[in-house]
């Protein structure tokens, strides 16, 4: 297999809070590969926007990347080393400041975010926004520039884009205001794009819109994604590979259809039960019981056995290890989950979670009733 | 073209203001107790002297009659004559205002020159010793009154150093050969600003210190917004988003507290030329009501009315040239 576009090893972010340190990431690996759309899932606070922003060195203050390794193709975005007195610090290889701005940011990686009402200055036009980024990131006149961003603007559907290139972003509406950063991003040809809950602030319709937009776009440009979202069907729709998070750790990867249909871990199992289907019709939706404990102070062993419905006593216990459990052709599918470890799952006393003991197990009993 | 329909809106809506301006100054004038015909006339006037002088300005009237004489003059822009100095109000007014005028200008200027680095500084350098400091100059400036500063700058720089001059202004286009020791109009200019620099830190530190804390704050929320991030992602340097992408936005709040300073500046203005002893509008006010010149007090308090009118059109029409969501049609 070809070198990844996207290395991450490990890294770890966390944020020095007067309450304690929050470990918002919490050593997650993964790779994108070239043309590949993968997709990080998971529920609020999990860590997803903190890793992306760790990814591109945007973490503010009082956050800090402490650990891991971040490689873009060859250039080295984050990495550690020992120091002669022990210490752990940012290894040389580092790409400086001035590089992530001039050869990374933008160029090579560019990011959608999650608010398009909330990401455009108010006080300049959409056109000179657009025009900006691109003189930043290419090598072209600013003739050139506006050319290629109205342009990108007809691409991503704007009507009568010369016209809407002087346009202020409050002429605009939600939905196209996430296509104009959609062709901020494409217009500065990166290889890969992060796009940061780029539908969640959208209503379905228009949603639906966007994913199809990029889907399309994907295929012209293959430019690389990373998507971050809470939403299973975004996931279904478009990724290739996704990536499953909970509390700062990634807990499940794998291939898409192998994701819906050989779920392995009860997170994922539970996230694919609370989507409301289509095909249907139930007295109440299933969410997932109780919510995410605060990533100051994770719960031992398993962090999800506290709500996991399959919860064992040796879950309290034993971290999992994160490990591949895939089969021997494809891509691997990795769980950490003690129910795939023999460290003695099977003869552990059940355990009363907010899942089982709080609600009377309806997450399983869902489970048995769909699976007959 | 919406901001031309917007400034063009917003001059218009400053007529019902200023006609409720001169019946306020009106009604409040005519409350005053006193009779400006007895001090006018000395003790013990005859009767006959009185209802002359009554008849002369009209006070023989009834308030309505007299309401609508005096709304109709200042339209035509005659406010009368000044019974203490015995000349049109509007030749006093325009011998002081640009004298007070000169004054505010200075000040405001020495206010915005020092407060927004001094605020753009806090806010990039948060709780470092830049912040802290800039912290206690503000808070020393918001808490020291005007006229103290004045006397301890005339202690310190006329009398012990006798550097710059303590007394009066000098108007920069004044004839050189009115001005002392001035050949040319550079000589005069260069006079002027020694007269000025004592007055205007006087007048200017309190609104220095208000500045600069909202240019910190409001500096501050900008550069938590979504699109400095953004700017961020893209590559746009530090320098480059403080000047470009925050300084736009966070002029906003700036331009809505210097609008309203205004009114601060004004009643500054009164105690800052009593204490330089400047010949402008404020000590115009004072001698007016001290004698209870009642033309003159209507005209000066209608004055200050028409020059905060005027402050707060200038604050909007600006806010509008730099936020294009105030001027435009169908913003949200």
């Amino acid at each position: 297999m070809a070198e990844p576009l996207l290395t991450v090893e490990n890294l770890q972010t966390q944020f020095f809070t007067e309450e304690g340190v929050v470990r918002a990431v919490d050593g997650i690996s993964f790779t994108v590969e070239e043309g590949e759309l993968v997709g990080l899932v998971g529920e609020s606070g999990a860590g997803k926007s903190v890793a992306t922003s760790s990814i591109m060195r945007l973490v503010e203050e009082p956050g800090e990347v402490v650990g891991g390794t971040v490689k873009y193709r060859d250039q080295v975005i984050i990495d550690f080393e020992e120091g002669p007195d022990g210490e752990r610090r940012p290894s040389d290889e580092m790409l400086s400041n001035k590089q992530m701005r001039d050869e990374i940011r933008g160029n090579e990686i560019a990011i959608i975010f999650q608010d398009p009402m909330e990401a455009l200055n108010p006080v300049f036009t959409v056109g000179s926004q657009l025009k900006e980024f691109i003189e930043i990131n290419r090598d072209v006149s600013g003739k050139e520039a506006k050319q290629i961003a109205i342009d990108m603007l007809r691409e991503v559907g704007i009507p009568e884009p010369e016209e809407r290139y002087d346009s202020y972003p409050h002429q605009f509406s939600g939905g196209m205001r996430q296509r104009v950063l959609i062709a901020m991003a494409l217009s500065c040809e990166p290889s890969l794009i992060i796009a940061d809950e780029p539908t969640t602030a959208l209503d379905v319709t228009v949603e639906g819109q966007i994913l199809d937009l990029v889907d399309e776009l994907q295929d012209k440009y293959g430019t690389s994604f990373v998507w971050v979202t809470h939403d299973m069907g975004v996931v279904a729709e478009i990724c290739d590979r996704v990536n499953v998070m909970y509390l700062g750790e990634i807990i499940e990867q794998a291939e898409v259809d192998d994701l819906f249909h050989d779920t392995k871990h009860p997170y994922t199992q539970a996230l694919l039960k609370s989507m409301p289907r289509p095909d249907e019709t139930v007295e109440e939706l299933n969410p997932i019981k109780g919510v995410m404990p605060e990533a100051i102070n994770p719960p031992p062993g398993c962090r999800f056995h506290t709500r996991c419905p399959d919860a064992r006593e040796v879950c309290r216990r034993t971290r999992p290890v994160y490990q591949d459990v895939s089969g021997p052709e494809g891509y691997p599918h990795r769980v950490s989950c003690v129910k795939y470890e023999s460290v003695g799952y099977e003869d552990s006393e059940p355990l009363d979670t907010e899942a089982t003991a709080a609600f009377g197990g309806d997450i399983i009993e869902a489970q048995g009733e769909s699976n007959e | 073209m919406s901001r031309l329909r917007y400034t063009i809106g917003r001059l218009l809506q400053a007529i019902p203001v200023l006609i409720g301006v001169v019946t306020i100054t009106f009604l409040l004038t005519d409350a005053i107790p006193g009779d400006p015909v007895s001090i006018m006339l000395g003790p013990s006037p005859s009767a006959q002297q009185a209802a002359a002088i009554r008849a002369k300005f009209g006070l023989d009237q009834p308030l309505y009659v007299r309401y609508f004489n005096y709304l109709f003059d200042v339209i035509r822009l005659d406010l009368g004559e000044s019974l203490y100095y015995s000349v049109p109000v509007t030749q006093k007014i325009m011998e002081r205002l640009p004298i007070t005028m000169l004054l505010m200008v200075s000040s405001f200027t020495f206010a915005l020159v020092t407060a927004i680095p001094l605020g753009i500084i806090s806010a990039k350098r948060r709780n470092k010793p830049a912040d802290h400091i800039s912290r206690v100059v503000a808070l020393l400036g918001v808490s020291t009154p005007s006229f103290w500063i004045g006397l301890m700058l005339i202690i310190i720089f006329a009398f012990n150093l006798n550097v710059l001059p303590a007394t009066s202004l000098v108007m920069p286009w004044a004839d050189p050969s009115t001005v002392d020791g001035a050949s040319n109009q550079i000589d005069v200019i260069i006079t002027a600003i020694q007269h000025l620099i004592l007055p205007t830190i006087t007048l200017g530190t309190l609104q220095m210190a208000a500045f600069t804390r909202i240019e910190r704050s409001s500096m501050l929320e900008v550069l938590g917004e979504e699109y400095v991030k953004l700017a961020r992602a893209y590559g746009v340097s530090e320098g480059k988003i403080l000047r470009k992408h925050a300084f736009r936005n966070a002029q906003l709040p700036l331009i809505t507290i210097v609008g309203l300073q205004l009114t601060t500046a004004l009643g500054g203005a009164v105690l800052t030329e009593t204490v330089f002893n400047i010949n402008g509008m404020g000590r115009l006010v004072i001698t007016a009501i001290q004698n209870q010149d009642f033309l003159l007090v209507m005209g000066t308090t209608l004055m200050f009315g028409v020059v905060f009118v005027v402050g707060v059109i200038i604050t909007d029409l600006s806010y509008a040239y730099v936020d294009p969501r105030v001027s435009f049609d169908g913003g949200d």
